[in-house]
C-alpha cells in the first residue's frame, strides 16, 4: 500500500488547469504536471483496499491493477509501476489525459480519490522521457492476416494486442490520419496530435500496418483470416427542427474534424466560429469540446443548450457511492467561457423550437424554448417562454445514435434497434470471419470502454483463430 | 470483535442494534467499558479468551452469557494480536493493560491443558454468575464432533461451532486462505455426534463464519444449527467496505480504528444493523414457509430437506449423515448443584476446606474475611471481587486467585505442619488473568505463576517455570528462587525478585524485559507490599527482610519490558 496513513496526510491534488486566458491563446494542452514528489505523495493516498473497487466493474473497465502500481510508485520504483500499469492499459497516454476516471469516483475515498489518471499519466510520460517504451517485436508469428476496420481506440486496443498475440494486424482507416474520435473527435487542447502520433510510430515498428483514406470493402478484406469492425458509432442523433439544411448548422465532430485538421495542417479551418453567434445543442463533453475550440477560434458569444435541468452540486440520493456521480460540473470550455462572457454558457432545460434564415439560407438566429419535466419523465415545451438568440453557427453535440447505414449497407449486415452490433450472445462475433467492438458494438461510450472492449475482442478473435480447424 | 479491534462507536452501534431487537452482541475478548453494563450498550454475550483481557468480575457478571473463545474460525491455532497503535487510554484501561503497548492472546487458555480444565473453567464462570449461560467457541475441524461432546458433559449450555470463512480483515492473508474449515462440516458434525450421545438437548449450538443471508442461516438451521452468529455483514451494514486495514488502524470508516479523526468518520447507525437482521428473518420465513415449517425449531438439524444441487461436482452426503430434529430443552440442562456448594451456605468466617472444594470463595456474598483450613481446590478464590478476603491455612490446588478482581488471597503454611520452604504451596498457573486485588503467598508458588496479570499486587516466596509471563500490569515481589523463562512476553507490570543466588539473568526469558536496580519509589511500593505480606500471612521471610531492607535492598532486581519503561517515564 502507499502509505498507511497517506489518505489523512495529503490531500487530493490534481493537475493544474493553465490559466484560462492564457490557454485560450492557442490550442496546446490545457494542463501542467506536477513534480515527482507531489506525484508520489498523490500515489502514496492509495489505502491498497481488499476490495479495490477502482478495479472493479464500478471502476476501471480494465481492471487496471490500481493499488499496485500506486504502491510502486509512491516507493519510487516507477519502472516496475509502469509495466504493472501496461498489463492491462494499452495506451495511457490518452487515458491519462481523456479518461473520466471512474476509477477515482469508485474509490473509497469516494470524493477525495486517489488522482489514479494523473497518476497514470506520470507514469507513461515518465517511460516514454526515459526511454522505458520500446517496440516490442512478437517472438512468434502465427501467420494470421487480420484486418481491424477503424484505427479508434478499440480498433487500436485490438490491434496493438492481437500484434502482440502474433498475428499480422492491418488496420484500415478512411481518414487521412489514424487514430479515429482520438484523432477528430477531441480536440488538441484535450489530446495533443502528437501523442497519438508517437502511439502510432511504435506500433508501426511493433509491426502493424496503417492503411489510411481507406474505406474497406468486403472484397478488400478476402484475403485475411478474420476481420474486427471498430467503425464507432458514427451517426449524429439529429433535431426534429424545420430548415436543418441551413447553412452554418454543422455537427459536432464535423466542425470538430475541420478545426484539428486546421491546427495540424496550419491552414485555415472549413468551418470556423470566428466572429460567430455560437450556440452548442447539447450539454455533454462533446458539448464542452465546442465551446472550448469555438472560443479559440475567436467567437463573438457562445451558448450552450441543455435539455435536462442543472444537475445537483452533491451526489443526490439513489446515485451513491461507488457509482459514477451525476452532478454538476464545469469542464475546460465552460471554465474558459466564464473568464471570456463573465458568465457559464450553459442554459438548462431548454431546447431549439426553430431556426430562422436570410434568404441565402444562412441562420441568423433561432428560437428557443424552455422545457418542463412530466410526470411520465418526458420533457415538454412550455409555451410562452420562446427566446430568439442571436446565431450564425449552430453546432449539433447532441450524441450518436449508431453505426453510419452506409457501413453497415456495405457489409450487408444490420444493427440492433439501437444501432449497435451487438451479439445475441454478448461475444464479438458477428458471422463469419466478421467480429465487432468499440462503440459501433455497444453504442457511444468512453475512450477507456472502447480500450477495454478491443482488447476483449482481440481475445476472443484469438481464441477462435486457435480453435478453428486446419 | 473485541473493542480495542474496533472503534467504541462501531462496538456499541452492534450491541445497542442486538439488545434492541432481543438478540445478543458478542463483546469479543477486549473487555467492555464498565460504563456500558446493565444500559441499552451492554453486550449480552462476555467473552472469556486467552488473553483474558478486562476479565473482571463486573464484566461477567453484566453477561447474560458467557462465551469461552477456545479458538477463532479463521484463524485456528493462533491468537488474537492487537497493535499497540491501537491501544489508546480507553482501550487499554478497558483491557487493564498499558497504552500503546501491543497485546499478544497467547494461542491456549493457560488454565485449560485438557477437556477436564475446560469443565474447571465453565463451573468456575458459573459460580462467577449463576445466572449465566457459558458457551463454549469451538471451531470446525474433523472430530469437533467429539470436542464438543466432552464439552457438552462438562456442563457448558451452548457450543458454538465457527468456521474458517470469516475473520476480520486483521487475520493474517495466510490463514484467511489456508486455515479454517467451512462451518458446515463442523457443524453436521457436532450435531450428530451429540444426537448420538444423547446431549444434543442439553445444549444450544450456534454457528457462525460468513453468514451473509438468510439462505445461510436455513443451512445451517437444517443442519443443526439452533442459534447464528455475525460479524462481517452487520459490519457492512455500518459502512465496512472491506479494506483489510484493520490491522493498521487506519479504517478510514471509523470502524477498525480507535484514532479520533477517523473514528469521527463513522456512519453506522444501530438501525441499519437492525434492518439488516430483519431482511435475514424475512428470508428465513419465506423459506421456512416454502418449506410448511412453522417454528425454527422443528427444523433443527433436518438435513434431509436440504438438496444436492443438479450441477455440484462433489457429493458430501457423508458429512451431511443423518436428519435428527433434536435441539435444546431447557429442562436438559446441565445441573451444577451450586446451591450446595460449600460457599454458597457458608454463615460462619471459619471453614474446613477439601480438594472437593472447587471455586472456593467464588460464591461468596457481601464483604466477608473468611480464615479457611486444610486444601483449597481448584481455582481457589477464583474471581474474588473486592471486599472479599480469604486467608487459608493450608495448601491450594492449581489455579489459585484466577481472575482475581479486587479480593484478597493469603496463602499460609498450614499451622503445626513441618513446613519446609522449598515446599510448593499453591499449584500451578496461579492469579491467571487476574485484573485487581492482593495475593500473599507464604510459600512457593507451581508453574506459570501470574501469568497474564493485569493489576494484583502478589507476593510469593518462590516460583516454578514460566513465571510472570504474558503479565501486562500489576506487581510481583518474589522473595525466592525463580523458574526457568521468567518474564517471558511480559510487556507490563513490574517483577521485583530477591535474586539471591544472582541467577535470575538466566533464568529470565530476556524477548521483552530486562533487570533493573530497584528505584527508590520502587523500594517504598517493595517496602509496603512485604509489610502487608507479612502482616497476612505472618512470613518469616518477609519479616527478616522488612528487618534488614536496606541490605536486602540490593539484592532486589526489578525485571521491567522496554514499553512499560517508557510508559512509567511518560506518565
Amino acid at each position: 500500500m502507499g502509505k498507511a496513513t497517506g489518505f489523512m496526510e495529503y490531500s487530493r491534488t490534481e493537475n493544474p488547469y493553465r490559466d484560462a486566458r492564457e490557454r485560450l491563446k492557442d490550442f496546446d494542452d490545457l494542463h501542467l504536471s506536477q513534480p515527482a514528489d507531489a506525484r508520489r505523495c498523490q500515489a502514496g493516498r492509495c489505502m491498497d483496499c481488499g476490495v479495490p473497487f477502482c478495479q472493479s466493474d464500478f471502476g476501471c473497465p480494465l481492471h487496471n491493477l490500481i493499488p499496485e502500481w500506486n504502491d510502486l510508485l509512491y516507493q519510487d520504483q516507477e519502472k516496475e509501476a509502469l509495466e504493472r500499469l501496461l498489463l492491462t492499459a494499452p495506451f495511457p497516454e490518452f487515458t491519462g489525459r481523456v479518461c473520466p476516471a471512474l476509477c477515482e469516483k469508485a474509490c473509497n475515498l469516494a470524493d477525495n480519490g486517489v488522482t489514479n489518471r494523473d497518476n497514470e499519466l506520470y507514469l507513461i510520460e515518465t517511460g516514454f522521457a526515459n526511454g522505458w517504451i520500446q517496440p516490442r517485436i512478437p517472438a512468434v508469428h502465427t501467420g494470421k492476416k487480420i484486418a481491424v476496420v477503424g484505427s479508434g481506440p478499440a480498433g487500436l486496443a485490438a490491434a496493438d494486442l492481437l500484434n502482440q498475440l502474433g498475428h499480422t494486424v492491418t488496420v484500415m482507416e478512411r481518414a487521412d490520419r489514424p487514430g479515429g474520435l482520438l484523432m477528430y473527435g477531441i480536440p488538441n487542447m484535450k489530446l495533443p496530435k502528437e501523442i497519438i502520433v508517437r502511439r502510432i510510430h511504435l506500433m508501426e515498428a511493433e509491426g502493424i500496418s496503417f492503411l489510411l483514406n481507406t474505406s474497406a470493402t468486403p472484397d478488400l478484406l478476402h484475403a485475411y483470416d478474420a476481420v474486427l469492425l471498430c467503425c464507432g458509432s458514427r451517426k449524429p442523433r439529429s433535431l426534429q427542427v424545420e430548415r436543418m439544411d441551413a447553412d452554418g448548422k454543422y455537427f459536432a465532430v464535423d466542425y470538430l474534424t475541420a478545426a484539428t485538421q486546421s491546427v495540424l495542417s496550419g491552414t485555415a479551418p472549413a468551418v470556423t466560429a470566428q466572429g460567430k453567434h455560437v450556440v452548442v445543442v447539447g450539454g455533454g463533453d462533446t458539448g464542452n469540446d465546442c465551446v472550448g475550440t469555438a472560443l479559440r477560434q475567436g467567437c463573438q458569444s457562445v451558448v450552450q443548450l441543455e435539455m435536462m435541468p442543472k444537475a445537483p452540486e452533491n451526489r443526490p440520493a439513489g446515485n451513491p457511492w461507488p457509482t459514477w456521480p451525476r452532478i454538476l460540473r464545469t469542464d475546460y470550455g465552460q471554465v474558459e467561457a466564464i473568464s471570456l462572457q463573465g458568465s457559464d454558457p450553459r442554459v438548462y432545460e431548454t431546447t431549439v423550437k426553430s431556426i430562422q434564415v436570410n434568404t441565402e439560407n444562412r441562420i441568423t438566429a433561432m428560437e428557443t424554448v424552455r422545457l418542463q419535466k412530466q410526470p411520465d419523465g418526458k420533457l415538454t415545451p412550455m409555451p410562452g417562454t420562446e427566446q430568439t438568440l442571436p446565431c450564425d453557427l449552430m453546432l449539433i453535440a447532441a450524441g450518436f445514435i449508431g453505426c453510419e447505414e452506409e457501413t453497415l449497407s456495405r457489409f450487408s449486415l444490420s444493427a440492433d434497434a439501437r444501432g449497435r452490433l451487438l451479439p445475441k450472445d454478448g461475444s464479438h462475433h458477428l458471422e463469419g470471419k466478421l467480429f465487432s467492438a468499440g462503440d459501433m458494438r455497444n453504442g457511444q461510450s468512453l475512450v477507456v470502454r472502447a480500450l477495454a472492449d478491443g482488447r476483449s475482442a482481440a481475445k476472443e478473435i484469438h481464441d477462435w483463430l486457435r480453435g478453428r480447424k486446419g | 470483535m473485541s473493542y480495542g479491534s474496533i472503534s467504541q462507536e462501531a462496538h456499541e452501534c452492534m450491541a445497542q442494534a442486538m439488545n434492541h431487537l432481543g438478540g445478543k452482541s458478542n463483546s469479543g475478548e477486549g473487555g467492555e467499558l464498565p460504563e456500558r453494563y446493565g444500559t441499552s450498550l451492554n453486550s449480552a454475550i462476555k467473552q472469556v479468551a486467552s488473553g483474558r483481557f478486562g476479565v473482571t468480575r463486573e464484566y461477567l457478571l453484566s453477561a447474560q452469557e458467557i462465551q469461552i473463545k477456545m479458538a477463532q474460525g479463521a484463524k485456528p491455532g493462533e491468537g488474537g494480536h492487537l497493535p499497540g497503535a491501537k491501544v489508546t487510554d480507553s482501550v487499554a484501561k478497558t483491557r487493564c493493560s498499558t497504552p500503546g503497548i501491543s497485546l499478544i492472546s497467547p494461542p491456549p487458555h493457560h488454565d485449560i491443558y485438557s477437556i477436564e480444565d475446560l469443565a474447571e473453567l465453565i463451573y468456575d464462570l458459573q459460580c462467577a454468575n449463576e445466572q449465566a449461560k457459558i458457551t463454549v467457541k469451538l471451531v470446525s475441524s474433523a472430530g469437533v464432533g467429539t470436542i464438543a461432546s466432552g464439552v457438552a458433559k462438562a456442563g457448558a449450555g451452548g457450543i458454538l461451532i465457527s468456521g474458517g470463512e470469516g475473520g476480520t480483515g486483521a487475520a493474517p492473508m495466510s490463514s484467511v486462505h489456508h486455515a479454517g474449515l467451512p462451518w458446515e462440516i463442523g457443524l453436521a458434525e457436532a450435531h450428530q455426534v451429540l444426537c448420538r450421545n444423547r446431549l444434543r438437548q442439553k445444549v444450544t449450538l450456534e454457528t457462525d463464519g460468513k453468514l451473509m443471508t438468510g439462505h445461510d442461516v436455513m443451512v445451517a438451521l437444517l443442519l443443526g444449527a439452533e442459534e447464528f452468529g455475525f460479524a462481517t455483514a452487520p459490519l457492512i451494514t455500518m459502512g465496512c467496505r472491506m479494506m483489510r486495514v484493520c490491522h493498521l488502524g487506519t479504517c478510514p470508516f471509523g470502524i477498525a480504528t480507535q484514532n479520533p479523526e477517523l473514528r469521527k468518520r463513522f456512519i453506522g447507525k444501530p438501525e441499519y444493523v437492525e434492518r439488516f437482521m430483519l431482511f435475514i428473518a424475512e428470508q428465513m420465513r419465506r423459506i421456512m414457509a416454502k418449506l410448511g415449517a412453522r417454528t425454527v425449531n422443528e427444523l433443527v438439524g433436518r438435513s434431509d430437506l436440504l438438496k444436492m444441487k443438479p450441477d455440484a461436482k462433489l457429493d458430501l452426503s457423508d458429512l451431511i449423515g443423518f436428519a435428527r430434529n433434536t435441539h435444546f430443552q431447557p429442562d436438559a440442562k446441565h445441573d451444577f448443584h451450586l446451591s450446595e456448594r460449600t460457599d454458597a451456605r457458608l454463615f460462619q468466617d471459619h471453614v474446613q476446606l477439601m480438594t472437593t472444594d472447587r471455586a472456593f470463595g467464588t460464591m461468596l456474598k457481601g464483604e466477608r474475611h473468611i480464615q479457611a483450613q486444610g486444601c483449597g481446590g481448584q481455582s481457589f478464590g477464583a474471581f474474588l471481587p473486592k471486599g472479599q478476603q480469604i486467608t487459608l491455612y493450608g495448601v491450594a490446588n492449581d489455579y489459585l486467585g484466577k481472575g482475581l478482581s479486587g479480593g484478597t488471597i493469603a496463602v499460609c503454611p498450614p499451622v503445626d505442619s513441618v513446613w519446609k520452604p522449598e515446599n510448593t504451596l499453591i499449584g500451578n498457573v496461579a492469579l491467571y488473568g487476574a485484573t485487581s486485588g492482593q495475593a500473599f503467598i507464604a510459600g512457593m508458588a507451581g508453574e506459570r505463576f501470574a501469568v497474564r496479570n493485569s493489576g494484583v499486587w502478589a507476593v510469593v516466596e518462590g516460583v516454578g517455570d514460566h513465571g510472570c509471563e504474558y503479565m501486562t500490569g500489576g506487581r510481583v515481589a518474589v522473595l525466592g528462587t525463580v523458574g526457568d523463562n521468567f518474564a517471558a512476553g511480559m510487556s507490563g507490570g513490574i517483577a521485583w525478585v530477591l535474586d539471591e543466588k544472582d541467577d535470575l539473568q538466566d533464568r529470565m526469558n530476556p524477548g521483552h524485559v530486562k533487570i533493573y536496580t530497584v528505584t527508590s519509589n520502587q523500594a517504598g511500593e517493595l517496602q509496603r507490599l512485604l509489610q502487608m505480606h507479612e502482616l497476612a500471612t505472618g512470613s518469616k521471610k518477609a519479616k527478616e527482610i522488612l528487618a534488614h531492607f536496606d541490605a536486602y535492598l540490593s539484592k532486589f532486581k526489578a525485571v521491567i519490558s522496554d514499553e512499560y519503561l517508557s510508559f512509567l517515564k511518560g506518565a
